[in-house]
């Protein structure tokens, strides 16, 4: 099991929006922005580098009938503390975030790496598969963020890019981010059946 | 039973910890995070009644507060004015603004103080249209923006609160429309959120019938 | 009269803001289980119940806990703790009293403990401001379910347009999860129209 290997199989092979689809709330609901994007991407990796770190430490204490309350609980743990850390020092992100902070406790994403990947493995790997996942899923947020970003506001980071230009507004709401991420997959196995052929 | 015993136990040592944790977290980021709300509250007040400086804190029916301030006009005068909160339900989730009127119910300023509206559309409500384009920044020529306050909340101030106020669309405001909307007593929507709009001037309105007894007196 | 609040809420949940439609609130089992019409109502149905019942614990956990002991922040923990144990004993008690439901049921159980809409209802409970009003617990009751009535008409319209998809012609790269995206961006669109509405 090679470092490298492990870090980026959350980045392609095994992403966990684009590939084993989990994850896709705030996928679909906080890519409103590239920043918002970003920033869920800090809060999850966070996350999932702490819980998957904890995990891994207390996997041979924990009795396997209260392992997943037990995970639970610890996830929960770190994602109040994005949540008070948030309040008090980025309360603008705290607020455009809204919801979807405290739902990253039900992002499947981080119980699963806990249950697939942590209570299987030493802390270091643990650490590695976390920051891959948690990259994974914050690229392809990104990339839907900075879809709807660009064409349905005409902004970027919340600056105006052609001014003058009427953006299309459907982007922004539910319909614009099914539809664009129906698209990137569209894309996505385009490229993986071209792959093949080869 | 035995098991079930060690499980119960491992169970709650696990949640004792984390709310320990959280304690202690929490209580390191309570006082900033109460500063920030009544920088908040105070930022508001001074946008809703600007230069009035604020003499009383009351409270209405026992549970909602509202501020009464005062200013000196220019024949020495002392003119009153009055601040409070009030709320409604937009297109997601309620919104919260305060409005600062003066005692002939001629609206001074409001604020939005919270809103869950859709980015992009709602919530442009309380955004500050940037005089500067993306291009603009990362060459470096954006400099500092000159304008505080969104165009959206500006164009309610000397609207008279007695009177409906009515909604136009007429895009988005700029000085040109100032006085002819002032006259007709309305304000222009946001282009694709009627109802943000209409939920805020319910929410002003709402507020305004309120408190009017209050501000009659 | 107090009836249209409820009314109101009850119709906004169901259609203006629909969990899955709108505020694209879980999405994973509307993914997961909407390949089949039966699976889909026996989800719906069960999302329904346990967002509900919920709904109606989390009210007196926050109300009579939380708030009283101003201990607000262990929110999100103390929520999905007890979601998790609902779900739990909700399995357990259908399969005590029905053995029929719970196989209609009893699969979908679990998936319910991390469908995000579930939380979602508890914590917008909270931040719509409705556990510290006058009808608070009725308030919360009525959005607990109107949500699950949401997500199980979101569930059963998707599943009934994917049966049908199975038989239509649709170019190889857009199979599955892209051409389902698409079309619950349509759906979505088509539930934008009753945002138009209000009473």
């Amino acid at each position: 099991m090679s470092v490298k290997k492990e870090f980026f199989k959350g980045l392609v092979d095994k992403n966990p929006v684009m590939v084993l689809g989990i994850g896709l709330c705030p996928a679909l609901a906080v890519t409103t922005s590239v920043s918002n994007a970003l920033w869920m991407m800090l809060a999850t990796t966070f996350v999932l580098t702490c819980s998957n770190i904890l995990v891994s430490l207390v996997k041979n204490i924990i009795p396997a009938h209260v392992r997943i309350p037990v995970f639970i609980t610890i996830i929960a743990t770190f994602v109040t503390v994005v949540e008070i850390v948030l309040k008090a020092y980025q309360p603008e992100v705290y607020t455009s975030l809204g919801i979807f902070i405290p739902l990253i406790v039900v992002n499947c994403m981080i119980l699963g790496r806990a249950e697939e990947f942590a209570s299987r493995n030493g802390v270091f790997m643990s650490i590695v598969d976390a920051l891959g996942m948690g990259i994974g899923f914050g690229l392809t947020l990104t990339v839907l963020a900075f879809f709807r970003e660009t064409l349905g506001a005409n902004k970027l980071f919340g600056y105006t890019l052609i001014p003058g230009f009427e953006p299309a507004g459907i982007m922004t709401v539910a319909p614009g981010a099914f539809i664009t991420l129906g698209l990137m997959l569209w894309a996505m196995n385009s490229i993986m059946t071209s792959r093949k052929k080869h | 039973m035995k098991e079930i015993g060690k499980s119960t136990t491992i169970l709650a040592v696990v949640t004792l910890i984390a709310s320990l944790l959280l304690a202690s977290i929490y209580a390191l980021t309570k006082d900033r995070i109460a500063f920030l709300e009544s920088e908040k509250e105070k930022n508001a007040l001074a946008v809703v009644l600007p230069g009035f400086t604020i003499v009383e804190t009351r409270t209405k029916d026992d549970s909602s507060q509202y501020w009464v301030a005062e200013k000196k006009s220019k024949n020495g005068e002392t003119i009153k004015g009055y601040a409070f909160i009030s709320e409604a339900s937009g297109y997601s989730g309620t919104i919260r603004c305060m409005i600062g009127v003066d005692h002939s119910l001629t609206i001074l300023g409001i604020s939005i103080l919270q809103q869950t509206e859709t980015p992009g559309l709602g919530a442009r409500s309380v955004e500050i249209a940037s005089k500067y384009t993306f291009w603009d920044v990362i060459t470096g020529s954006a400099k500092d923006e000159g304008e505080q306050l969104p165009w959206f909340q500006k164009q309610f101030q000397q609207l008279s609160g007695s009177d409906p106020i009515s909604i136009v669309k007429k895009g988005d405001w700029n000085q040109n429309m100032a006085d002819e909307l002032r006259e007709t007593n309305s304000v222009s929507a946001i282009t694709g959120a009627t109802i943000t709009t209409k939920a805020i001037v319910t929410c002003i309105e709402k507020g305004l019938n309120e408190y009017s007894a209050i501000i009659n007196e | 009269m107090e009836i249209k609040i409820f009314l109101t809420i009850l119709f906004s949940t169901i259609f203006i803001n629909n969990y899955v439609l709108s505020q694209t609130l879980g999405i994973c089992p509307f993914l997961g289980v909407s390949k089949k019409t039966d699976s889909a109502a026996g989800m719906g149905f069960a999302v329904i119940f346990v967002m509900t019942i919920a709904s109606i614990i989390t009210y007196f956990i926050y109300k009579y806990i939380l708030l009283r002991y101003d201990i607000v922040y262990l929110r999100t923990i103390a929520f999905i703790l007890v979601i998790a144990s609902i779900v739990q004993l909700v399995e357990m008690a259908i399969n005590k009293l029905s053995p029929v439901l719970y196989r209609a049921l009893g699969i979908f159980l679990p998936l319910i403990t991390t469908n995000c809409a579930v939380l979602g209802v508890a914590v917008l409970n909270v931040e719509s401001g409705f556990i510290t009003s006058e009808y608070g617990l009725l308030m919360t009751m009525v959005q607990g379910f109107g949500a699950g009535v949401g997500f199980l008409l979101a569930l059963m319209l998707m599943s009934g347009i994917r049966e049908r998809l199975e038989t239509a012609d649709i170019p190889f790269n857009l199979k599955g999860m892209p051409i389902t995206f698409i079309i619950a961006g349509l759906l979505s669109l088509a539930f934008m129209g009753f945002a138009g509405m209000s009473f």
